[in-house]
């Protein structure tokens, strides 16, 4: 539990002052590695809330990082069933 | 004759329960912050500001006077590309200092570089002219030709000429209005001997990843 709010502070701040290049990954990272992280999508929202959403494609409201982290949560759920960390 | 039983204490897709969490979570999320980004963004602007401190290793004090004498408005950039994934940037005046969504903003030496997309009101987000996907009216200077700058991330745009027009790399770019600032510089050109098209990459003629201060247009 302790490691699992670390690691959501940790790409908290992340997002917040490094590149999206470094924080991006991070947040995969933490998606892979904490069991149903459901603070990413949280997280990614905040991503589009503070640096606003550049996608045209999709409708304003539609936050394309948090979008993204529910669908590889989603995938991620049997996976991680089958593998061992 | 061998039958299997599913266990009664097990579903057959146990993760339903799950996936119904992570959707309130996202349609909570999705109303939720709709409606706090201006919060967010003034309780996230320190963190930018002492960053900007440490970074640049010296004391900037605020603007006291923000007007010039042309009646633009001089921001401190708080944020820029690389942090924010999008080219975006987000300037430290809002509406308070009476910046309105479509404010055109530039350097201090006249290249322009996009219009406010997000007004907050001590906060505002510029969407640069090169942000994916955007595009922008402009004119290529060597023939007077009206043309589309295609955004592509990064400070670079993309444009589509017929392959018969003449441009070379180093030709001005410039905005469509009638003071015709520079919007970009053509680095490459590309065409394939099949193509009708010959493709051009153009460059913003400022680093957009070392942006400290812009100017606004109210």
């Amino acid at each position: 539990m302790t490691r699992r709010v670390i690691g959501s502070i940790f790409v908290l701040l992340s997002i917040l002052v490094l590149p999206y290049w470094i924080y991006i990954p991070v947040l995969l990272f933490a998606i892979i590695f904490f069991p149903f992280f459901w603070e990413g999508i949280i997280l990614a929202f905040l991503i589009d809330v503070i640096y606003g959403s550049g996608v045209e494609a999709l409708p304003s409201f539609v936050s394309l990082f948090a979008l993204s982290a529910l669908i590889l949560i989603i995938i991620l759920l049997p996976i991680r069933e089958r593998l061992r960390f | 004759m061998k039958v299997n039983y599913l266990p009664k204490n097990r579903l057959k897709f146990p993760y339903w329960k799950r996936i119904l969490v992570l959707l309130v979570i996202f349609f909570a999320g999705t109303i939720v912050f709709s409606f706090l980004g201006s919060t967010i963004v003034s309780l996230v602007s320190p963190v930018w500001e002492a960053e900007n401190v440490i970074v640049s290793g010296e004391n900037v004090t605020p603007v006291i006077d923000r007007r010039t004498k042309s009646g633009l408005i001089v921001a401190t950039v708080l944020t820029y590309p690389p942090q924010t994934p999008y080219d975006i940037i987000i300037i430290d005046i809002g509406s308070n200092d009476s910046v309105v969504i479509g404010g055109e903003v530039s350097m201090s030496e006249g290249p322009l570089l996009g219009l406010v997309s997000e007004v907050f009101s001590r906060r505002a987000k510029v969407k640069l002219f090169s942000a994916s996907g955007e595009e922008t009216s402009a004119i290529l200077e060597r023939n007077d030709m009206p043309i589309t700058l295609e955004g592509r991330g990064g400070g670079n745009f993309r444009i589509s000429l017929p392959r018969d027009m003449e441009i070379e790399k180093g030709d001005r770019i410039l905005s469509a209005d009638i003071s015709a600032r520079l919007m970009a510089i053509v680095e490459d050109v590309t065409v394939q001997p099949t193509d009708a098209f010959k493709e051009v990459l153009a460059k913003s003629p400022t680093n957009i990843f070392a942006l400290r201060f812009v100017f606004v247009a109210p």
